[in-house]
């Protein structure tokens, strides 16, 4: 049996496993993104309020293995709450949770070493607020922050795999559940491999095009 | 002559009576040092005053108090109107005084991401583009070649310029320069000195931080010698020729030997 044959008989499971990847992924971005953003920001505001509970909070879990985390708060946490969660919801909080820790630590570092020298050009150049920060902060923080953030995005959607260990029904758990009935774990997981391919190539091609689109070198020489 | 009237328009009528940047008693302490101690210093429409010293003296402190960016601990500031007395109330708001006093800081500090024609345009609005003003300080200040390009792609005198340029172009009525000259070589620093001296012409007022003596006494009405915080000795062009402090002379005495 061959990659294609495989794709012609159970391309409809693999499809559909990866839309509930992509679903998967798309949560754990737009939370991510937004709730760390808005963290990130907040830390970079008040330091002592937000910034170093943040820090700390990003620190401990850097030094926990996301697959770890995800089977505790699958297992210990709903059997000490006494409560049974979708495993689909358990994964994308989990998930989540990782990435708004990510996401907020690189907005917040950046941020907090925003170079003051610019924001005192534009006050005695007499631009607004506002204007400052369109066009002089954002532009720059942006340049900053994109290379981290789509790196780590492209990790979280490598990441939603781990959803397969606590039984969601995405990709890699369709690829198991085929190769469990036909046995033909090289076809199949090189099937999964350039379904991967598919879905990740463009993504860091769109990436590196936005990396080297937006991220020129400003260093002065 | 043409460029001549474009200055005179954008710079509007000054009252040299009514126009002054003062400042009385400034002082600034860091952690327990005290970088200004009573600083009195005026910068008058239409002059040019140089502010020498040793490195450390405070000069840059004191560029940074008199434009605002750094508020003084106590003392009085006064920018034509405008009327500042430190210390600020908790809850008092000031209203700044930029870009009627605009400074150019030594470290230049150009917006990266824009080019040194858009670092020009940027606090202009896009009004601004092609006037006539703008193109004459481009062509006086030979930037033709280089306008377009990012400050990462200039020379450290290519990026002198548009700070100066950015400057100049905002039409301030007092503009502090911060060794704007360290990275230029004689023949540019010799048409900065023909612009600041057209700039005063029109009536500017120009606070000078600088450690080239000659350039100081070349462009000078008045220079202000400044040393721990405070002003050790203050008057017209001959505190750079016949100083009266000991202090002074062997300042210069050793500036003139370096030099």
């Amino acid at each position: 049996m061959s990659v294609f044959e495989i794709f012609s008989q159970y391309g409809d499971a693999l499809l559909s496993g990866l839309f509930e990847s992509l679903k998967l992924a798309a949560i754990v971005w737009s939370v991510g993104l937004a709730v760390g953003t808005l963290c990130g920001i907040l830390g970079a505001k008040f330091p002592k309020l937000f910034g170093y509970p943040l820090a700390g909070t990003a620190f401990v879990l850097s030094g926990v293995p996301v697959l770890v985390f995800l089977f505790w708060l699958h297992y210990p946490m709903q059997a000490m709450l006494n409560v049974v969660i979708d495993p689909f919801i358990t994964a994308s909080v989990t998930l989540a949770i990782v990435n708004v820790f990510a996401v907020s630590e690189i907005v917040r570092g950046v941020l907090r070493d925003f170079p003051d020298q610019y924001i005192v050009a534009a006050q005695v150049c007499g631009i607004t607020k506002v204007k400052t920060i369109t066009h002089i902060q954002l532009p720059l923080i942006l340049r900053q922050i994109l290379p981290g953030l789509l790196t780590t995005q492209v990790a979280m959607l490598q990441a939603t795999l781990f959803a397969s260990l606590i039984s969601v029904d995405e990709i890699f758990r369709t690829a198991q559940r085929i190769n469990a009935s036909i046995y033909k774990p090289v076809e199949i997981y090189t099937s999964l491999g350039v379904l991967f391919l598919a879905v990740c190539l463009p993504l860091n091609g769109v990436a590196l095009w936005l990396r080297s689109k937006y991220t020129r070198d400003l260093s002065e020489r | 002559m043409a460029t001549q009237q474009v200055h005179a328009r954008s710079l509007g009528t000054l009252d040299e009576k009514t126009c002054v940047l003062s400042a009385k008693g400034i002082t600034k302490v860091r952690g327990n040092f005290p970088v200004l101690s009573g600083v009195d210093l005026t910068v008058k429409p239409g002059e040019i005053t140089a502010l020498i010293g040793p490195s450390g003296a405070g000069k840059t402190t004191l560029l940074k108090a008199l434009s605002l960016l750094e508020a003084p601990d106590s003392g009085e500031l006064a920018i034509d109107d405008l009327k500042y007395r430190f210390p600020l109330n908790k809850k008092e708001k000031i209203a700044p005084p930029w870009p009627r006093v605009t400074v150019v800081f030594q470290q230049l500090f150009l917006w990266p991401h824009l080019t040194l024609r858009q670092n020009i345009m940027m606090p202009l609005g896009e009004n601004a583009e092609g006037s006539e003003y703008l193109e004459h300080l481009f062509e006086r200040f030979q930037m033709k070649p280089f306008i377009d390009r990012f400050p990462n792609q200039a020379s450290l005198g290519q990026r002198q310029r548009t700070a100066l340029v950015r400057a100049m172009a905002l039409n301030p009525k007092y503009i502090l320069l911060d060794e704007i000259t360290s990275s230029l070589d004689v023949e540019q620093v010799a048409l900065i000195l023909s612009e600041i001296r057209t700039l005063r012409d029109q009536g500017v007022g120009i606070l000078l931080i600088t450690h080239l003596l000659h350039f100081a006494r070349e462009a000078a009405d008045s220079v202000v010698f400044l040393e721990g915080g405070r002003v050790v000795e203050a008057g017209g062009r001959e505190v750079l020729t016949s100083p009266k402090e000991e202090r002074v002379k062997s300042f210069l005495a050793m500036a003139e030997f370096a030099s």
